[in-house]
C-alpha cells in the first residue's frame, strides 16, 4: 500500500510524447487521466509499470523511489487494452500467474483465484482457455489477473472502452465497488470522458504534447474547465463554441457572437470579471445540456433557430439548430420530433455559459 | 434505388446435428430511399444477414428481392450493392482520389467524369483537401469518409455500411453520425445499416431492426422500441443504461391491480389499459420493466430505495439504488448530489411499466 | 410484394452460367488428378522395386507389379549389421544436432526479435540468414581440414553435429526471429508485471507461443539432418556412418542392387514420416501463431 508520486516525467521518440508531468495519486484514491487516443496515456502507464524508461524525471511509490526498478519488481498491476492473456493457458493459470510468479503455496493460491473469479463471475469459467471466452469474460479474466497481484500500485488502460454498452455499465459499477481497487493507488486511463467522469475520484485531463491540462474532481472538471480544450473534450455533444464579443445594450453587458445576431446577457456572477477585460473579443462557451427548445415560445430571452438536423438517441434527443448565422447543438427530450426546418425557440441559462480567452482558450471566469 | 425485401430467410451453417442456425425465417421490408439499422449483439445472425443481402453468403432458404427482381441467386457483382466495410478495405497504394474513383474506373467510365464525380463525393464528405494522400497517412476517421465515399460514388440498388463506426473514437463517431445522417436525408439512398452500438443505429435510422439469437425480435423507430419493446430482451438491449427489471406477483385491488416485488418493499401500479391486458393474460408472476429515465426522483414518490453509487456523467447522472434485494437505476439531473446510503424516493408514471410474461418474455399489452 | 411469376427469365441466364463454372470445375479436376499421378508415381516404384527380385529390377522393359513378392529383401539390407548402426548413427546426429539448433537459433532469434538494435540489427540478422544460400559444395574442402585438426577429428558424431550447424542455426535463427516478431510482446509485459523475471517470462509465455512454429523449424532441422548426403560422404567413414552413405553401397559387382537400394531407403523414411504424422497437428497452427483478441 502506498501513494504514488511522479514528479517531472519527461518521455519521447523523435517528439515528446510526456512532458514533465507530475502529479500524485493517494492510497485508495482512484485517479482518471483521459484524453483523447494517440496522446500519451498508455505511454504514461507503461512508464509508470517500468515497461518504458522515462527520460527525466522520477516515480515514488511509497517511500520508495522506484524509476529504476525492473517492472517483476515493482509490484504494480496492470491491465493492458489488449487484454494480453495467455493464450495457452486456462483461465484459472491466468489469473494464478502472479501468485505463481510470487511462489504462494497451492491452497492459498486456489483460495485467491475462486474468491476473485467469484467476485468478478467467471468462476465457471476457470478450465477455459482465453479464445474460448467473449470479450467481456477476457476483460474479467485480466482484471482478475491484476486483482490478486495484491499490488502498491493499480494501472487500467482502457478496460471497458471495447465492450458493449450493457457489459461496460456492469463493469463500471463493479469498479466502483471493487473494495481492492479501493484500497491503493489506482492510475485507470481512458478516452471516455463519461467512465471519467464515473469512476474518478480526480480526473487529470491530458492535452496535446502530453500535458495535464487540468487536474480535479469531476464536477470541477466538467462544470469549471481550466481551458477551452478541456471542456471541449469532456461532454457529448462537444460544448458549443461561438466566437463573441462583449458590448453594452442599454446600460447592460452583454455578449454577442461575432457572426449572425446571437446575444446573451451577461449572468451577474460573471459581469466583475469581464468588464474588467482588456479585450472585447472572447470565445464563448455553451454547453448543450444548457440550450433547451421552448415548448410555446417567447421568453425574454429565448432565441429563435430553425432546426437543421434532430438525432433521438437514447435517453436525450440532440438538435442543431441554425440561429441565423451560427449552429447551436442542444440536449432534448428525445420522444418529441423535430423536422428539419422546423421553426423553434431556443432557451438558454445564461449563468452557465463558459468564457474563454480568444487566444490562449483559458478559462476566463474560473482561472480568475 | 431499390425496395429490399428478404422473405423468410434462413441461412443455415454446417449439417446434420453440427447445423448451426444463423438466421431464422428473416421477413424485413426496406423500402425504397428508407435507412434501416439491423442491430444486435455478436453472434446474432446481423452479419450473416447482411452477407447475404450483398450475395456473399448463399442462402438456404427463401428469397430476397430488389424491387422486383429476385436476387437470391446473383453473384454479388451483379446484384449491383456497394458496401462501406469496418476495416475501411482502402488501397493502400492508391491515392484516396484514385481509391474513390476506381468503382467507376472498373466499369469503364471517363476519366473526366471520374473526377468529376470523385469530387462531388469529397465535398459531400469533406474530404476534398486530402485526395492526392496515401490511405495510410490518414487518421481513422478520414480513412472512414474515403471508405463511404468509394460506396456512394456508384449508384447502386442499395447501400450496406457494416460497423463502419466501430473503430472510431467517442468524438469522430458523434460527427460521423450527424454527417452521415445528412447525407441520407441529402442523397435519400436505401441504406442497410448493421452495427451492435444502439446509439448508432437509434441515431441514424428511420427503423431499427433488433435480432438476437438468429432471430428478428423487433422492427421500428426509436419510440417503439423505447416505449413497446417487443419482449425482454429487446428493453433490456435497447436503452442506456439498460432497463430495469422486477419479479412481480400480482395484486388486485377493486378493479386495479398492483405489481408487488418479490424481493423488495416496492409496488407498481399499472394503468387501466394495461391492468386489462394482465387480467386477460392471466397468471400471477410477472416481470416487470421500467426504465431508468422514467424514474423521478420526487419526496413524495412511491418508490423508496438506498443510493450505492451516484455516477456523475456530466450531461446527468446514473443513481444506481437498492431497495433490499432489488437493484436498480435511474438517470437523474447531473445537479443531484445524494450520495452512498443516502435514501432517495421515486416517483413514476404507470404508463412507463413495461410489464412481460415471466415464461416467454414477451411485452404484454 | 413480388409476383413469383417475374422470376424465370433471369433464371435460364444464370443456369448457363452456372454450367459454364461447373466445366472449368471439371478440367480443372482433371488436372489435379494428373498431377496427383505425377507425384505419387516416384513412390510407388519406389515401394514395387523394394519387393522386386534384383533380376526383375533390370528388365529393360520395367515392370509395374512384381512378378514374385520378396519381402526378404527388407531382411537383406541387414546382412550387414553395422547398417543398421548407420540408422542409429544419422539418428543421433539429426536429433542432436537439431536440439543445438533449436536453442541457440531460439535464443539468437529472440534477440533479433526483441533487441535488434543490440543483437546487430537487420542486416546482421540477414547475413546470418545469407550463411545458408551458398553452395554447400564451395565449403566441402576447407571444412574437411578444418574438423580434421580438431580433437574429434572428421569421423565422429560430433564433427556433423557441428558441421550441420553451419546450414541449420541460420534456418533456424530467422524463422525463430519471425515467430518471435509475431508474438505478442505484450504477453512478455503482463508477465514481467506478474512477477516473472525475464528469463522465466520467456519460458512461460513465449516459449509456448512460438512452440508450434519451433516444432515446424524442429522438422526442417531433423529432415535436413537426416537426408545429408555430401558432406557426410567426405567426413565419416569408419567410427560412424550415416544411413544416406550406405545406400550406395548396395551392390554386387558392377551392378545395382536397386531392390536392396529401395528397401532401405523405405525404411530410412520411417523416422521422418512418423515425426511428420506426430507433429503435424502443430506444424499446421505454426502457421497461424495463436493470439486472443479482443
Amino acid at each position: 500500500m502506498a501513494r504514488l508520486v511522479v514528479e517531472g516525467l519527461c518521455k519521447g521518440w523523435d517528439f515528446p510524447v510526456i512532458d514533465d508531468l507530475s502529479f500524485t495519486v493517494e492510497e485508495g484514491e482512484f485517479f482518471v487521466v483521459v484524453g483523447p487516443s494517440g496522446i500519451g496515456k498508455t505511454t504514461l502507464l507503461r512508464l509508470i509499470a517500468g515497461l518504458e524508461t522515462p527520460d527525466r524525471g522520477r516515480i515514488d511509490a511509497g517511500a520508495r523511489e522506484i524509476t529504476k526498478v525492473p517492472p517483476y519488481r515493482r509490484r504494480v498491476a496492470m491491465t493492458f487494452e489488449s487484454y494480453a492473456l495467455y493464450s495457452h493457458l486456462s483461465v484459472y493459470e491466468n489469473i494464478a500467474s502472479p501468485l505463481r510468479a510470487r511462489k504462494v503455496d497451492r491452497a492459498t493460491r486456489d483460495r485467491q483465484v475462486h474468491d476473485v473469479a467469484q467476485l468478478l463471475r467467471i468462476d465457471h469459467l476457470l478450465s477455459r482457455k482465453p479464445g474460448e471466452i467473449s470479450g467481456g469474460q477476457k476483460q474479467r479474466t485480466a482484471l482478475g489477473r491484476t486483482l490478486v497481484a495484491d499490488p502498491d500500485i493499480f494501472l487500467l488502460d482502457e478496460p471497458i472502452s471495447h465492450l458493449d454498452a450493457k457489459i461496460r455499465h456492469e463493469l463500471r459499477s463493479q469498479f466502483h465497488t471493487l473494495e481492492d481497487l479501493r484500497r491503493v493507488a489506482t492510475v485507470y486511463v481512458t478516452h471516455d470522458y463519461a467512465e471519467a467522469l464515473s469512476l474518478g475520484d480526480r480526473i487529470g485531463v491530458m492535452g496535446n504534447g502530453g500535458k495535464l491540462v487540468q487536474i480535479g474532481q469531476p464536477r470541477d472538471l466538467f462544470e469549471r474547465p481550466a481551458t477551452l480544450t478541456v471542456a471541449e473534450h469532456l461532454g457529448q455533444p462537444t460544448i458549443n463554441v461561438i466566437a463573441a464579443e462583449l458590448a453594452e445594450d442599454e446600460g447592460n453587458l452583454i455578449v454577442r457572437a461575432r457572426e449572425g445576431n446571437l446575444r446573451f446577457k451577461v449572468a451577474d456572477r460573471h459581469k466583475q470579471v469581464l468588464k474588467d477585460l482588456k479585450t472585447r473579443e472572447l470565445t464563448l462557451g455553451l454547453r448543450p445540456q444548457h440550450v433547451r427548445p421552448l415548448e410555446n415560445g417567447g421568453a425574454a430571452t429565448s432565441i429563435a433557430a430553425n432546426v437543421d438536423i434532430f438525432e433521438p438517441l437514447g435517453s436525450m434527443g440532440i438538435m442543431i439548430a441554425d440561429t441565423g448565422g451560427v449552429r447551436i447543438t442542444a440536449l432534448t427530450h428525445p420522444e418529441k420530433h423535430y423536422g428539419s426546418g422546423e421553426q423553434v425557440t431556443l432557451a438558454v441559462e445564461e449563468d452557465r455559459l463558459h468564457y474563454f480567452d480568444a487566444e490562449t482558450g483559458r478559462n476566463l471566469i474560473e482561472a480568475g | 434505388m431499390a425496395h429490399v425485401a428478404l422473405k423468410n430467410v434462413n441461412k443455415i451453417y454446417g449439417s446434420g446435428t453440427r447445423a448451426v442456425h444463423a438466421v431464422q425465417d428473416l421477413n424485413l421490408d426496406v423500402e425504397s430511399g428508407e435507412f434501416v439499422a439491423l442491430l444486435g449483439p455478436s453472434g446474432c445472425g446481423k452479419t450473416s444477414t447482411l452477407r447475404m443481402i450483398v450475395g456473399l453468403e448463399s442462402i438456404s432458404s427463401g428469397d430476397i428481392f430488389f424491387d422486383d427482381r429476385r436476387v437470391s441467386d446473383l453473384e454479388p457483382q451483379d446484384r449491383n450493392v456497394a458496401m462501406a466495410f469496418e476495416t475501411y478495405a482502402l488501397y493502400p497504394n492508391f491515392t484516396v482520389w484514385e481509391n474513390l474513383a476506381f468503382p467507376l474506373e472498373v466499369r469503364g467510365v471517363s476519366e473526366v467524369e471520374q473526377r468529376q464525380r470523385a469530387n462531388e463525393i469529397a465535398e459531400l464528405l469533406h474530404i476534398t483537401p486530402i485526395l492526392d494522400q496515401y490511405p495510410p497517412n490518414l487518421s481513422g476517421g478520414q480513412q472512414q469518409r474515403v471508405s463511404l465515399g468509394r460506396a456512394l460514388i456508384r449508384d447502386p440498388s442499395v447501400f450496406i455500411l457494416d460497423e463502419v463506426m466501430s473503430h472510431l473514437d467517442a468524438h469522430l463517431k458523434f460527427q460521423m453520425l450527424f454527417d452521415l445522417k445528412r447525407l441520407h436525408r441529402d442523397l435519400k439512398r436505401t441504406m442497410v445499416y448493421v452495427t451492435h452500438d444502439q446509439v448508432e443505429a437509434l441515431a441514424l435510422a428511420d427503423r431499427v431492426a433488433v435480432m438476437s439469437n438468429a432471430v428478428l425480435q423487433q422492427v421500428g423507430d426509436r419510440n417503439t422500441l423505447y416505449n413497446r419493446p417487443a419482449n425482454v430482451f429487446v428493453a433490456d438491449f435497447i436503452g442506456e443504461p439498460p432497463t430495469n427489471f422486477f419479479t412481480v406477483e400480482p395484486a388486485q385491488n377493486g378493479d386495479s391491480i398492483k405489481m408487488i416485488v418479490t424481493n423488495a418493499d416496492l409496488t407498481f401500479a399499472l394503468t387501466e389499459q394495461t391492468a386489462a391486458a394482465v387480467k386477460v393474460h392471466g397468471g400471477n408472476r410477472f416481470t416487470v420493466g421500467i426504465r431508468p429515465q422514467n424514474l423521478h426522483l420526487d419526496d413524495k414518490g412511491d418508490l423508496q430505495a438506498e443510493v450505492l453509487i451516484n455516477e456523475y456523467l456530466g450531461e446527468r447522472s446514473i443513481l444506481s439504488v437498492a431497495n433490499s434485494q432489488a437493484k436498480f437505476r435511474a438517470l437523474v439531473s447531473p445537479d443531484v448530489t445524494a450520495g452512498p446510503h443516502s435514501s432517495v424516493r421515486f416517483s413514476y408514471d404507470p404508463a412507463d411499466v413495461l410489464v412481460f410474461d415471466e415464461k416467454t418474455e414477451a411485452l404484454i399489452v | 410484394m413480388v409476383a413469383s411469376d417475374a422470376l424465370s427469365p433471369p433464371k435460364a441466364v444464370e443456369v448457363t452460367l452456372a454450367d459454364r463454372w461447373r466445366y472449368v470445375r471439371y478440367l480443372f479436376i482433371a488436372f489435379l488428378a494428373l498431377w496427383l499421378l505425377f507425384t505419387l508415381f516416384p513412390l510407388y516404384f519406389m515401394a514395387i522395386t523394394a519387393f522386386k527380385s534384383a533380376a526383375e529390377t533390370n528388365l529393360t522393359i520395367p515392370t509395374f507389379w512384381p512378378r514374385e513378392w520378396f519381402p526378404s529383401n527388407f531382411a537383406g539390407v541387414f546382412a550387414e549389421p553395422t547398417n543398421f548402426d548407420a540408422l542409429i548413427d544419422s539418428f543421433i546426429i539429426a536429433s542432436c544436432n537439431t536440439m543445438l539448433a533449436l536453442v541457440l537459433g531460439s535464443l539468437a532469434g529472440y534477440a533479433f526479435a526483441r533487441f535488434p538494435r543490440q543483437a546487430g540489427g537487420e542486416n546482421l540478422a540477414f547475413w546470418i540468414l545469407s550463411n545458408r544460400m551458398f553452395p554447400p559444395v564451395a565449403i566441402l574442402v576447407p571444412m574437411f581440414f578444418l574438423f580434421d585438426n580438431t580433437p574429434w577429428g572428421t569421423d565422429s558424431h560430433l564433427s556433423l553435429i557441428i558441421l550441420y550447424l553451419v546450414f541449420n542455426l541460420p534456418l533456424a535463427t530467422w524463422l525463430m526471429m519471425v515467430f518471435f516478431r509475431e508474438a505478442p510482446r505484450e504477453l512478455e509485459e503482463a508477465a514481467y508485471l506478474d512477477g516473472w523475471t525475464p528469463f522465466k517470462a520467456f519460458i512461460k509465455v513465449t516459449l509456448p507461443l512460438v512452440l508450434p512454429g519451433m516444432i515446424s523449424v524442429a522438422m526442417l532441422c531433423w529432415i535436413f539432418a537426416w537426408n545429408e548426403y555430401l558432406f557426410a560422404n567426405l567426413f565419416v567413414g569408419t567410427a560412424v556412418r550415416t544411413y544416406t552413405i550406405v545406400i550406395p553401397t548396395f551392390t554386387h559387382g558392377s551392378q545395382t542392387l536397386w531392390n536392396l537400394q529401395m528397401a532401405f531407403s523405405l525404411i530410412a523414411m520411417i523416422p521422418p514420416v512418423t515425426l511428420f504424422i506426430l507433429l503435424r497437428r502443430y506444424m499446421v497452427r505454426g502457421l497461424s501463431l495463436g493470439v486472443v483478441k479482443g
